[in-house]
């Protein structure tokens, strides 16, 4: 029986066998982990589809294949396998050749690259394209003269989406050296790599500008202070302040939408929906931002349950594919740390994400019909990364002070009863 | 804007300068009172006099070393040179005196003249008239050469040369002198060392001078329409100093390079662009240079065999159709 790559959420096309749990010749379960696979979205566990045994392994750890290729041959229980296919030697050696192949290019790539599937060589400008974007010339189909491969060709091949790799946009620095008795290496994991690259991506992508607010959440402290005994026995869990400004977050989205949007080629796509990305940290080994799908349709306490539960899930490695997709805005909450402003990273293509930091009691001047006087208030800084392509400065600004103007007066005892 | 042929073009030019700056002279053989035997300075000896519009001897030499001499002691000559053939026999001044005065004195004298001559072939006038010479002058440091295509550049590169206080080297193709074209009215002034990009296509870039110009235009009509190749032509207008900003710029742009050049092939002006591409722009280059010219023969006189040697508007097609892909 054939195990195949499965579909890890609507948009993933392809996936990453990063662990087997089990050799050749292991007992496999439906109730057990047979292999990790992991995309750009998450990192799952995937069962056996059947009780059997493992007979072989056809895609190696580390390697990428796409959705629906068969990764694994399992041998049910009675099943009788009459002849043991000669294919995965023979797959296994042309992935060798593949791959020594990959490892001459990149080590001289033009004179590795430098004719295409028909011998004829390549021009300057195709040479140019090839190495950029690390292609195999001799995958790309050529129009010219004896099929010889044009700079358009190129760029087509590109714009199908064929290349097998990204372009190696920012050159590698040279490596470090380091004594190793001084040092502990840790490799990066799967996590830590795609977090580095959308990073990376992101600052590079947009012109970030940071606009932040203080806001006085003295109205919310008392709602939260007037049910917090009978929310913590009922739900398990404290309230804590992230619904409240989640909740001010979707109202304000309503008077200024393109805050929740995307960038697209040369237009901004404003999203009707409000789905909430929520930024969890997994106990200092990594960042996930599960998504809260129609977070603005939701009431206080839903949304208050919805982020305890992508949290829980986040931590316990429950989420699903499709937690990770279709969001349009994000909050990164830093507050635990009583940190006072961050400075977040887009999260792309999204053209904007919220910062909050710690809440503390301060003094604060409060102007009253009688005179000034000096409070004492829960004061927290919201910070928002805006990407400059989309909107300006004042817009975003607009959008602060209206989460500010929400969190400072609505009667939030009156929504949480 | 008012129709004039590229040969009225000359004299206006030359009308417009002397009318602004009465140390403007002229002179050469018949340009006075016959007005040319190409008829391009046709009226100026009339309106002029023959104090500032002199007919000389048959003698290159005394043209061009008078009009040096005149040049060192103020005035801003223009020397016509009847055959651009006939600068051999002067070159001595051209490309030891003329070009290397302003260095040889530390910059103490400046020779603001005008060499203007009649280059190029297709008129049937046989290998010791119809030479293509432009690249002569070009090699020469200390000279700017300029080789205009059409009536509105003549007026305008020939007014800016007048105006330039080194040496300029102005070549008007022969076979051009009866076309017509459009010209601003008014005083007209052009800028030397700029090329003009005269049509806009994606495929492959024609860069061309003087009379193959219009040879290129045709051409990229007809590989348009029959071909469905789309060339941008650019007309390169002054060989020293070249506009290699807008040159290169286009060429990038289509990753395909050909040259079109009326002279004999070795040296041509375009192996100076194709060098220059090479050292420049060469991982832009989608495919080889091709350079069309005549081959490196005296030019013939009889009517089918120049037609045969110079490059027209259907080798240019057929050439590139050939070797594009």
């Amino acid at each position: 029986m054939d195990v195949i790559m499965p579909q890890l959420g609507e948009t993933v096309a392809e996936g990453t066998v990063s662990v087997w749990h089990k050799t050749i010749g292991d007992t496999v379960s439906t109730k057990e982990p047979l292999f990790d696979v992991s995309s750009d979205k998450v990192e799952m566990e995937v069962p056996a589809p059947a009780e059997g045994t493992l007979l072989e392994i056809r895609v190696d750890a580390g390697t990428t294949v796409p959705v629906g290729e068969v990764v694994a041959i399992i041998v049910r229980e009675g099943e009788v396998i009459e002849a043991k296919a000669a294919a995965p030697a023979a797959v296994r050696a042309e992935a060798e050749v593949a791959k020594a192949d990959v490892a001459s290019i990149r080590s001289n790539s033009v004179k590795a690259a430098n004719r295409d599937a028909n011998g004829n060589p390549l021009s300057p400008a195709v040479r140019r394209l090839v190495a950029e974007h690390d292609l195999d010339p001799t995958a790309i189909a050529g129009s010219g003269l004896k099929g010889r491969i044009k700079k358009k060709d190129v760029l087509a091949y590109l714009d199908s989406g064929a290349s097998r790799a990204p372009a190696r946009r920012f050159p590698a620095p040279p490596p470090l050296s380091f004594s190793a008795d001084d040092t502990e290496v840790i490799p990066f994991n799967k996590l830590r790599k795609l977090t580095a690259e959308h990073m990376v991506r992101s600052k590079a992508t947009s012109p970030h500008v940071l606009q932040a607010v203080e806001a006085d959440f003295a109205r919310v402290a008392r709602a939260r202070t007037g049910v917090s005994g009978g929310w913590k026995k009922r739900e398990g869990y404290s309230l804590t302040y992230l619904p409240f400004i989640a909740k001010a977050v979707c109202e304000a989205i309503r008077e200024f939408p393109r805050v929740n949007a995307a960038i697209d080629g040369e237009n901004l796509v404003v999203f009707r929906r409000v789905n909430l990305g929520i930024a969890v940290d997994l106990d200092f080994d990594g960042l996930v931002a599960p998504v809260i799908k129609d977070a603005d349709q939701m009431t206080l306490q839903e949304l208050a349950r919805a982020i305890r539960d992508v949290s829980e899930r986040a931590r316990t490695n429950q989420l699903k594919p499709d937690d990770f997709t279709e969001g349009t805005y994000t909050i990164s909450n830093s507050g635990v740390f009583g940190t006072m402003i961050t400075a977040p990273i887009i999260n792309q293509p999204q053209v904007a994400i919220l910062s909050t930091d710690g809440i503390t009691k301060k003094p604060v001047v409060i102007e009253t019909d009688d005179g000034d006087t000096i409070g004492i208030r829960p004061v927290g800084v919201l910070a928002q990364s805006f990407d400059h392509r989309a909107i300006d400065g004042a817009y975003s600004a607009a959008f602060l002070n209206r989460v500010r103007e929400i969190i400072q007066t609505k009667d939030w005892a009156t929504v949480l009863s | 804007m008012a129709e004039l042929t590229y040969r009225e073009a000359v004299a206006e030019a030359i009308a417009q300068e002397m009318r602004r700056d009465e140390d403007v002279v002229f002179l050469g053989e018949d340009i006075g009172a016959a007005g040319g035997v190409f008829k391009a300075t046709v009226g100026l000896f009339k309106e002029f006099g023959p104090e500032r519009v002199r007919d000389t001897p048959i003698s290159e030499q005394a043209i061009l070393g008078a009009a040096m001499g005149s040049a060192m002691t103020g005035l801003k000559p223009i020397a016509e040179i009847m055959f651009s053939d006939f600068l051999a026999v002067c070159w001595d001044i051209v490309a030891n005196e003329i070009a290397k005065a302003r260095y040889m004195t530390g910059g103490q004298m400046s020779m603001p003249l005008v060499i203007r001559t009649a280059n190029g072939g297709g008129s049937r006038f046989g290998a010791q008239h119809s030479q293509s010479v432009e690249n002569w002058a070009m090699m020469i440091p200390g000279l700017k050469v300029v080789a205009p295509s059409s009536p509105a550049d003549v007026k305008g590169l020939l007014a800016a040369a007048i105006r330039d206080p080194d040496p300029v080297m102005f070549f008007e193709q022969k076979s051009l002198y009866p076309i017509k074209g459009f010209v601003p009215d008014g005083e007209l002034v052009d800028e030397l060392g700029t090329a003009k990009v005269l049509r806009d296509g994606g495929d492959v870039t024609i860069v061309a001078l003087a009379a193959m110009v219009p040879r290129a235009m045709k051409a990229a009509e007809e590989l348009s329409a029959q071909h469905g190749i789309e060339a941008t032509v650019v007309d390169v207008r002054s060989l020293v100093p070249l506009d290699t900003q807008t040159i290169l710029r286009e060429i990038s742009k289509t990753g395909r390079l050909v040259t079109v050049e009326e002279n004999p092939r070795l040296c041509g002006w375009g192996a100076e662009i194709a060098s220059i591409v090479a050292d420049e722009i060469f991982w832009d280059l989608d495919g080889p240079i091709i350079r069309i010219t005549t081959p490196h023969i005296p030019l013939p006189a009889a009517d089918a065999l120049e037609d045969a040697t110079m490059p027209s508007a259907e080798r240019i097609v057929r050439e590139i159709v050939e070797k594009i892909d």
